[in-house]
Formats: structure tokens, sequence, C-alpha cells
């Protein structure tokens, strides 16, 4: 393919240099016209910066003096899930589908899942080139969409589940992550759609292997149709080293319902967005943020919630924490149309400092073009409460512990909607391992 | 004979926000006493009860506490908890997410570990507790709830007792258990009180009006004011202080 740089453009960071080669590289496929234009695009438009609106707290200036390589395909057997990859029990009979740098490994499922296609995006591209442009979303210059542009533009694989009934196990997706460089890149790609009716639990579990971890720009749709329902989660639980970019979109059509758990426990640099549209009326929205920021972590956060017809609801709960020297930004915006009469959105979002070199910034917004809505947020940052300190020394609890206590109730508001027990059981542990008392907490439960 | 000296409190002053509030507080606890320690509100009686349980806010400025010959002072409130005392507070802290079982739990291992004692047995546990919630009249709903949370002032106050009673402390000291509670409350929390007393422990009583004394009976009852205690006496000044009121004190003091 020729190469993508315009030659009169500006000149280009080592990054994008990398990407227009990435692009040179990939075969034409079903959807080269739009990639090429999102690659356009993301490139006029460039690496995003703090001067871009949901930038402001998160400098990516160290990337764009790298030059990126595809991570490697790995092959099944290469891949060693060790213990600590698992959420859930075998109790759970729990379906598995393994992605390594966002490409598939085969078989896709252990087995088949009842209620469950699951196909590879490579297929989808060259047999069902239809089906792959009904997911594509118009390509846009809005900055918290920036990474999306890239990965439409230079995804190679990843799979697209159709749930085609109420599904009553778990679906893990395990997201592994392993470079054989500095300097590789992936671009994991998940297309979730829950038909008419139709219901699923997805767990999509973010880990790396290995020395070394690839710059991940992953990103995931679901699609909900009239009466469908999903349990998502998303687990990231990677490496101090490590530099992730996850897009969640999600578009609910009528009286769908939507519960969504985005969970940070690991990795180094971490932006998670959430861009959920409330297309038709009923659709209703429960989205959890736990958000961890341990060490040097830096955890920036944004969900943008649109209620496009009348009648939709959301609620969005985010808590915080931040020890160390780590840094948690949570933005979260509501936008109600023109016309979304009786919407009702709600959305909670609390920090907790656990030291004074921490940092959490939150801010809910608002933005309401309709009448007769009901609309509320509230924001609250602080340290623990001495009094509930206090209480707990005097009954002679060692500061660790109560201040562990405390921490673990602050969080849990954030847990409870978890229906499925042993995955809920194994974030709450890999949750308290980064707390500052965790065997004592652990005895607790 | 009269037991042990528990508790020495020697000139002890102390001050809050800049504000000076205790002003020499002298007074001695034996094992196997109950103390009452009254007072006009504003006198430094919860004051002191915070300071004893090693409130942080509170500058110690002057003077010293022991403890069972220990130096109290330099302890943090842990520890003082681990060594034997109980707090119940005026105002217990409501902690949403923190189940009360969870707290005594933890609360009564950290004193067996201080004590070289294994962990107890979570059967074993439960046993205690139904059977001292019983005592306590309370409900099996308290066994879910998150500590204090959403309980009446009552109900509060009856969960200090019955902590209490699970931790079995050598010194309790208890501030204002009374108000709030209406007569039936009153009398429960003042036979878990009671049950508590041997010759071993000690108890303070912080309390602003007689009715506890009724059902909770001192040896010794002491009137704290401006900071220092002004006057001690046998269980019969609180009639008297019922009588005629905070002032006499106050004034027999100036002549």
């Amino acid at each position: 393919m020729s190469s993508i740089l315009h030659p009169a453009a500006a000149p280009q960071s080592a990054a994008l240099r990398s990407f227009a080669a990435q692009w040179d590289s990939r075969p034409a496929d079903s959807l080269s016209p739009l990639r090429e234009q999102a690659l356009q695009r993301f490139l006029k438009l460039g690496l995003p910066t703090t001067r871009d609106e949901t930038w402001r707290y998160t400098n990516l200036r160290s990337l764009a003096a790298r030059s990126f390589v595809d991570a490697p395909r790995k092959a099944r057997g290469e891949i060693e899930p060790n213990a600590s990859f698992a959420l859930l029990n075998k109790a759970d009979r729990a379906a598995s589908l393994l992605m390594v740098n966002g490409y598939p490994s085969m078989p896709l499922a252990d087995g088949l899942i009842d209620g469950v296609e699951i196909y590879s995006l490579r297929d989808v591209l060259r047999l069902d080139p239809g089906t792959m442009l009904r997911f594509q979303d118009p390509l846009t210059d809005a900055d918290d969409r920036r990474w999306t542009l890239l990965n439409t533009a230079l995804f190679v694989d990843g799979l697209y589940l159709k749930i085609t009934s109420r599904v009553s196990v778990p679906l893990v997706i395990l997201h592994v992550g392993t470079a054989d460089g500095d300097n590789n890149i992936a671009y994991p790609r998940v297309i979730i759609e829950v038909t008419p009716g139709s219901g699923a639990t997805i767990i999509e579990h973010h880990v790396a292997q290995g020395e070394h971890t690839p710059l991940n720009n992953s990103n995931t749709q679901i699609v909900l149709r009239r009466d469908a329902q999903i349990e998502h989660y998303r687990v990231f639980a990677t490496g101090a080293d490590a530099t992730h970019i996850d897009s969640l979109t999600i578009r609910q059509e009528q009286d769908s319902r939507c519960k969504q758990f985005t969970i940070v426990l690991g990795g180094g640099l971490l932006r998670a967005t959430l861009d959920a549209h409330l297309d038709k009326p009923g659709a209703s929205l429960d989205s959890y943020s736990l958000l961890v920021g341990h060490e040097s972590r830096h955890v920036d956060c944004v969900n943008l919630v649109t209620h496009a017809a009348p009648d939709t609801r959301s609620n969005q709960v985010a808590r915080a924490i931040a020890s160390g020297t780590s840094r948690v930004i949570f933005n979260s915006k509501v936008i109600v149309n023109a016309g979304a009469v009786h919407a009702e959105s709600q959305q909670s979002c609390r920090g907790l400092l656990l030291s004074p070199t921490a940092e959490i910034d939150t801010r809910p917004q608002l933005e309401i073009h309709a009448d007769e809505v009901k609309c509320a947020h509230g924001a609250t940052t602080g340290r623990l409460d001495p009094n509930m300190l206090f209480y707990m020394l005097s009954r002679g609890l060692d500061r660790d512990t109560a201040q562990s206590l405390l921490v673990y109730a602050f969080l849990a508001d954030a847990l409870t909607g978890m229906s499925v027990a042993s995955a809920r059981a194994a974030i709450e542990n890999a949750l308290i391992a980064q707390l500052p008392d965790s065997q004592t907490l652990r005895n607790f439960r | 004979m009269r037991g042990t000296i528990l508790l020495k409190i020697t000139d002890l002053s102390a001050r809050v926000a800049g504000k000076d509030i205790l002003k020499g507080v002298n007074l001695e606890v034996r094992a196997g006493e109950v103390h009452a320690i009254m007072g006009p509100n504003g006198s430094g009686k919860s004051t002191l009860a915070q300071v004893l349980a090693g409130r942080e806010d509170y500058e110690i400025t002057g003077g010293s506490v022991t403890y069972e010959g220990r130096d109290f002072l330099s302890m943090p409130t842990e520890e003082r908890a681990r060594a034997g005392l109980f707090l119940g507070f005026q105002y217990p802290v409501e902690i949403p997410g923190v189940n009360n079982v969870y707290l005594l739990k933890a609360a009564l291992n950290a004193k067996r570990k201080a004590a070289g004692e294994p962990e107890v047995d979570a059967y074993e546990f439960l046993t205690l507790i139904r059977q001292k919630m019983k005592l306590m009249h309370m409900s099996e709903a308290f066994l879910t709830r998150g500590v204090n949370e959403g309980f009446s002032g009552g109900e509060k106050k009856r969960n200090e007792i019955l902590q209490m009673l699970v931790l079995e402390p050598k010194l309790a000291i208890l501030d204002e258990t009374d108000s709030g509670l209406d007569i039936d409350a009153l009398k429960v929390v003042s036979a878990g009180v009671n049950s508590l007393r041997n010759p071993d422990r000690a108890i303070i009583l912080v309390t602003h009006y007689q009715r506890l004394l009724d059902y909770v009976v001192p040896d010794r009852i002491h009137v704290l004011s401006g900071g220092r205690i002004m006057k001690s006496g046998d269980r019969s000044l609180a009639h008297e202080l019922e009588r005629r009121g905070y002032d006499w004190v106050l004034e027999t003091e100036v002549a």
C-alpha cells in the first residue's frame, strides 16, 4: 500500500511515522477505505496533548519519540496463564477466550457455548464485510475518541461475540499483553452484540506476561438490541510498566439494560474511556468504577453518557483511592439531548486520599438540553475520617488494620452490584493486596 | 481490703484547639471500684475520657497518668485498649460498610494476640456474641449491620455496652452512656454494666445526672468543674448535688 503520509504535512513525530509504517505493511481488506480515513484523521490530529479537554491530566509526550512496531502474534502454547490470571474458579463453569496482543487464540473457545456465536474479526472482515461495517461508528475528531481512530485503522484481528439467548455462564476474555521489546503496540478489538431479549455476563481481564509489555490500544464495542442485557467487566491488572489506553463504547436500544464495571488494579499509566449511548426509550445503564491508585500509578477514567431518547436512565458510581505518589482522575459527563424527556441520571464519585503525595481529581459534569429531566451529581474527596479511625483504635485494632477496613468499606459500594460471586471475591482479593494490611483483611472475609 | 491501684492521674492538664480544658486533675482508681465523675456541661468530663483513651487532637500540657504502674500517656490508643481500657463513647461513631461483628472480632483478637492467646474460634465467638446480645436485648439484625449504622441513640449505647461485655476490660470509662436512654434502656444498660463488676475491674462513669447512679451504685463520686476535681465523696454526694445543684460545689470551694 502506498504511503499514507502527506509529503506536505508538518513534521511528524517518530510515533506517528511508525503508525504510518504499520499501515503501509497492512494488506488491504474490506474495511480499508474507512481505516485509511481514520488513520489520516489520527495523523492530522496527532497524539492527544494536555491541551485537549479530556486529556488535560494525562501527558503522553513520552510516547511521541518512540517508534512502535506490532506486538508479536503468539500461539496458545507460548502463553502460560498463571494462577494470578484466574478471576473465576471451576465451579463457575465459565467459558474462557484467550486474546494475545489482540489476536484471538485458536480454538476460539474451550467448547461450544449455548447461545454464543464466536467469530474472529479476521473472518468477519473477509466473509461478512457488511456486518463489520454495521458496527463502525462515524469517525470523529473528538479527543476522547482519538485512539479509537488508530485502533480502527490498524487492528488486524479480534473477536466478534454474538449473544443469541440468555447465557447463564459467565464468559471470560483473557487479554494477555506480551512484548518482544520496548516499543511494541497492540490493537485488541472486541465487538459484543446482544440480540433482542438475550443476555450475558462478560468479563474482559487484561493481564501481562513477560518482561516487556506492549503499549495497549484496546477497543471494545457493545451493542444491546431491544430488551437485551449485559453485565460487563473490564479488569485491568497489568504491571507497573504498562501503558494502556482502553476505549469502551456502548450502544443501547429500547429497554436494554447494562451493568458495567471498570476495575483498575494494575498498570503504570491507564486511560479508560466509557462512551455510552442510551439511544432508545427505556435503556438503562449502571456504571461502577473502582479505581485504585497504588505506588506511582496514573489512572485517567473518562465516562461519557449520552441520553439520546426519552425515559432513559443512567447511574454512575465511582470510587477512587490513591496511595503513594499515584494519581487518579475521574471525569464523567452526562449529556441529555433535546427531546430526551424524563431522563434520569445520577453521578456519585468519591475519592479517598491515603497519602499526602497522592492526588485525586474528580469532575462530574452535566449538559442538559431537555426539559423534565431528573439529574443529580455529587463529588467528594477527602482523607479517612479521624473519628472512625479513633473509634476503631480505641477498640484495640492496629492502625493498618483500621485503615484497611475503612478503605475497604469505602470501596464496597462499587462492588456490591457484582453478580458473579467468585469474580467479586477474586477482585476483592487483588484489591486487598494493594491495601496496607492485607493479611489481616484476608482473615476477615 | 482495697484493691491495687489501677489508674493514677496526677496533676493532669490538657488543651484542645489552644484552649486549656483540664487544669490539674488528680484521681486514683483501684481495682474493684466504681467511680462517678459528675459535673456541669463544659467542665472537661468528656475531655478527660478522651485524653485517657489517647485521642490525638488533645495536647497534654502537664501531669502524668499511670495504668498498672505503666506510663499511660506514652502508649498509643490501640495499646491502651489492648492493655484493658475500654472507652464507651458519648457519641458512638457510625462506620458504614464495616460490619459490627467484624469489628468486635478484630478487637477481641487484637486483645488476645497482645496477651499471647490464640485467635477466637469463629463458632465460639458467635455463641458468645449471641449470649451477650440477649443480655442487652439486641435483635439478630445487629449481626449483619455496619458499625452503629442507622442505629437509634439507645441502640448505639447498648452496642457500646455489648462491646464492653465481649472485651471484658480491666478499666471501663463510660462517657455519658446514660444520656438519651429511656428508663427501660437505662435498666438494660445498667444491668450490663453491673454484670461486669468484680474485684479485678474498675469502672468510671462520666455523667451529668445522678439517675444512672441509682442503678450502678458508685463507691466514689467526684465533681469536675473548670478542669479540676472540686469535690469528692461517697454516693450521698450525688443526692446532695441533685438537690442543691453544681453551683453549691463551686460556692463551697470559693468559701
